[in-house]
């Protein structure tokens, strides 16, 4: 049964949260047993469910990075989940600390836990709101208040949108965050593929997720590099993420073992 | 001991193999480069505490927690940590010392403790975070969820139009008042509102304007009544809740206020509207009271003040409503009383008034009521012509009046006509000429010893078919009487139409005939009545003639016939006959 719009989420911490799964690929303890239990039915599914998380969060600590000492000062980072180690605020603000940084979450646990993690800092403020309404994080009033949609802001949606079905329109979901962006954006952007997976570990982890709020949508190449539509790739484009701008060139070996792809677009002026 | 030039790459050996061995234990938050940095600085440490002297296990302690506070934090991190140390530390670094083994096994202990504290000490943090997350989530969910209950909770409660709580939440506040009494109140009062004529706004101006009225009579009751439970029903019924009434006058005052509230004349959209309520109240004590019950009364009390006009309030009348209520169990058993054949018919003579002749007989229904004993038509005819039974039971009369009287001519004797009152509705009704015609066929009773009474409120109507109907049975040859001539409008207009044979005038001129000073002014009118009718050709009944001395002063005056316990009272059928023959 859908819930109607008045009533409001419920905790249920004996149901899988992704947001805490991924905590605990990580190596985090901001998890419960349930988170655990789901976390561990995909590491068995797919041994590198870790390895994956933890190639996924240095890409997007890269991406931030680059994106800091290329000149960008706001941050929308859209489906943050539990603020562990490498923020996104801990990355640009080391780089300047005028930087500004919107975390929008819909797990209200990871809200919670972000807006303890944020207190005191004025110019970082989490949002509980959903990818699948753009509209609304851009009209919710802390984004307004924090972020100046004239300038330059890079909007982060890194390792969520595989939890956002085709029936949601992902690709309009983007282009109404695109158009709410001034030139000199970005868009970073990374999500699960299945290039080169076998069906039978794709249905496994479909499975598992299926016992979470978010079942999984994996998509190729070829369709993430479509959800770039109207910014520019910068280099190297869509890759496996360990491939992007990699620290070392030995840290980008068996990229494709790390499942996740990504890329960052740049909107042209 | 002292490093050589040639040693000092040698940490750096050690910090790379030992940052390659710990890469991919756990995220960490750093560029490969700045692991190798601080896993050189790190190294550094091990191999003064290995060498110092004494050996001091806080060193390997804080190397421990150190590694855990750089998010080197998991248990591969430390296995593979202790493996590199014990595997390449002395060897990469070409440590010198007398126990090394010993020391390096105190060593790692250190380390492994130290990691290991620091590890749980940072577990227990983040379930402590994660769980206070949680309930902080929770509270506000159950927040929101409390806020968007009372929203909802609202929403069911109220009128959307006028934002004044709706039946259900008054229906609730009833129910608590009559339900706990405890709370002080021995009495209490309903006050049911509804505007009059509120139908003429809406269908003259508008179901917009409608609203608006109704959303300014809203505001307007609140603010009149403000410590009083307003509520809007439905449609433009409104009802105010008087808890702990000290008295009828209370509740009376409260309606009073609520009445001049409404009557204030509102502008709503450029139109100055004047509308007023009538108010039904009902104020008695909290004992013994239904919510139902209450309402019912309510209800009822209100059709009373719109019934004598509106712009009024009525006090509920236990007694008046026993009555109405029995009145109306009445009508509803007609249907099933006629089937039985409770009703039978008695006959009032009409007497000539120039020779004494019975010319004929009015006739009267009556019901043999099993419980109530007989009944006359004025406790049961008004709520009959009401609710439309009157139509069943009137056909019910004309036939039975037809089929006796047509039995009474016999011997050669002018037997007399009957005369049978024909309610509004009947004679509004098609195919009253078709009813007629067939009664008279199946009974052969010739037309023209049938009359049929009408009032006067019969013509006041501007339908066409009536007037056919009766002009037809006109040329039938069937008597047409208007009755209670002279109380009504008394719009000579439809004479000209109508084929009237005769006017049947209302008792209460006849019953002025006997005080002498009142008498003077009705034998006038008696007098210009009479000379009217005989000018228009037709006869002139006097009713409730009860005295010889009326009797005499109608004769006199010219009127034909008369009607009245003088000439007789009502009476079944033989035995009026029994004069005549």
């Amino acid at each position: 049964m859908q819930r109607p719009d008045w009533a409001p989420d419920t905790i249920d911490i004996e149901r899988p949260s992704v947001a805490r799964m991924y905590d605990y690929y990580l190596g985090g303890s901001h998890n419960f047993a349930a988170d655990r239990a789901a976390a561990q039915a995909m590491v068995a599914a797919v041994p590198e469910a870790p390895l994956m998380a933890q190639a996924n969060r240095a890409f997007l600590r890269r991406a931030v990075h680059h994106l800091a000492e290329a000149g960008v000062r706001q941050f929308l980072d859209i489906g943050s989940g539990i603020p562990t180690v490498g923020n996104v605020h801990e990355i640009a603000q080391r780089i300047d600390p005028e930087s500004r940084v919107v975390y929008v979450d819909v797990d209200p646990v990871a809200v919670a836990h972000s807006r303890e993690i944020l207190a005191g800092n004025d110019r970082a403020v989490v949002v509980q709101e959903d990818l699948r309404h753009p509209d609304r994080i851009l009209a919710h009033p802390d984004v307004r208040k924090l972020l100046d949609l004239s300038q330059p802001v890079a909007v982060m949606v890194v390792a969520v949108l595989h939890f956002v079905s085709d029936d949601d329109r992902p690709a309009e979901l983007l282009a109404t965050l695109r158009d709410a962006l001034a030139p000199g954006s970005y868009l970073v952007l990374s999500q699960a593929s299945d290039d080169g997976r076998s069906e039978d570990e794709r249905a496994e982890a479909e499975r598992v997720y299926r016992r979470t709020d978010s079942p999984l949508w994996i998509r190729n190449r070829a369709e993430l590099t479509a959800l770039f539509d109207g910014f520019e790739l910068v280099d190297p484009g869509v890759v496996w993420v360990p491939q992007w701008r990699p620290d070392t060139p030995e840290s980008a070996e068996d990229a494709e073992r790390a499942v996740f792809m990504g890329g960052v677009g740049r909107l042209g002026d | 001991m002292t490093e050589s030039p040639g040693e000092a790459t040698r940490p750096g050996t050690f910090a790379r193999a030992w940052a390659k061995a710990v890469s991919g234990t756990s995220y960490l938050p750093m560029t490969q480069a700045q692991l190798e940095a601080l896993l050189h600085r790190l190294t550094g440490q091990l191999a003064g505490a290995l060498l110092a002297e004494p050996f001091d296990l806080r060193a390997g302690h804080r190397v421990g927690a150190e590694l855990v506070a750089a998010h080197i934090a998991s248990a591969e991190g430390l296995g593979r940590t202790v493996e590199v140390i014990q595997l390449r530390l002395v060897r990469d670094l070409g440590l010198v010392a007398e126990d090394v083994e010993d020391r390096m096994a105190r060593l790692l202990a250190a380390v492994a403790t130290g990691y290991a504290r620091a590890l749980r000490d940072r577990t227990l943090d983040e379930q402590e975070s994660i769980r206070r997350a949680a309930m902080m989530a929770r509270t506000q969910a159950e927040r929101a969820l409390r806020a968007s209950e009372a929203r909802f909770r609202h929403q069911a409660t109220h009128d959307p139009l006028t934002g004044l709580p709706n039946r259900t939440l008054f229906t609730e506040r009833l129910t608590a008042a009559l339900n706990e009494p405890g709370r002080g109140a021995q009495r209490m009062g309903v006050c049911f509102l509804d505007l009059d004529r509120f139908k003429v706004v809406n269908d003259s101006l508008g179901h917009q304007v409608g609203d608006r009225l109704l959303t300014t009579v809203a505001e307007r009751l609140r603010e009149a009544l403000g410590e009083h439970l307003v509520a809007r029903l439905g449609g433009d019924e409104f009802v105010i809740l008087v808890e702990g009434a000290s008295g009828t006058d209370a509740v009376v005052e409260v309606a009073e206020s609520a009445l001049a509230a409404v009557r204030t004349p509102a502008v709503v959209d450029g139109h100055e509207l004047q509308v007023t309520a009538s108010i039904g109240i009902v104020e008695r004590q909290v004992a013994g009271a239904t919510p139902s019950d209450l309402m019912r009364a309510a209800d009822s009390t209100l059709h009373w003040a719109k019934s004598a006009g509106g712009a009024r309030w009525a006090l509920y009348d236990a007694e008046r409503n026993r009555r109405e209520l029995a009145r109306y169990a009445l009508s509803a058993a007609i249907p099933a009383a006629l089937e039985r054949g409770e009703f039978y018919l008695d006959y009032q003579p009409l007497t000539s008034l120039r020779d004494g002749r019975l010319l004929g007989v009015e006739a009267l229904v009556r019901w043999r009521h099993p419980e109530l004993g007989v009944l006359r038509p004025d406790s049961f005819i008004a709520l009959a012509e009401e609710t439309g039974l009157i139509v069943q039971l009137g056909g019910w009369v004309l036939a039975e009046a037809c089929r006796e009287a047509e039995a009474w001519s016999s011997d050669g004797v002018e037997a007399p006509f009957v005369s049978v009152n024909l309610a509004v509705r009947q004679v509004h009704r098609p195919g009253l000429v078709q009813e007629v015609r067939t009664l008279l066929r199946q009974t052969g009773l010739p037309p023209e010893r049938l009359q049929l009474e009408i009032t006067e409120s019969t013509m006041m109507s501007s339908a066409k078919e009536p007037v056919r109907a009766l002009r037809v049975l006109a040329d039938l040859g069937v008597r047409i009487a208007i009755d209670d001539f002279g109380t009504g409008y008394s719009n000579l207009a439809y004479l000209r139409d109508l084929p009237v044979t005769e006017l049947k005038v209302a008792g209460e001129f006849v019953a002025g005939l006997r005080s002498p000073a009142v008498g003077r002014t009705d034998e006038r009118i008696l007098a210009s009545l009479v000379s009217l009718a005989h000018a228009l050709d037709l006869t002139v009944t006097a009713e409730g003639v009860e005295t010889a001395g009326q009797a005499e002063r109608l004769r006199a005056i010219g009127c034909d016939a008369a009607q009245g316990w003088h000439f007789g009272r009502p009476a079944p059928a033989d035995r009026i006959l029994a004069r005549i023959r």
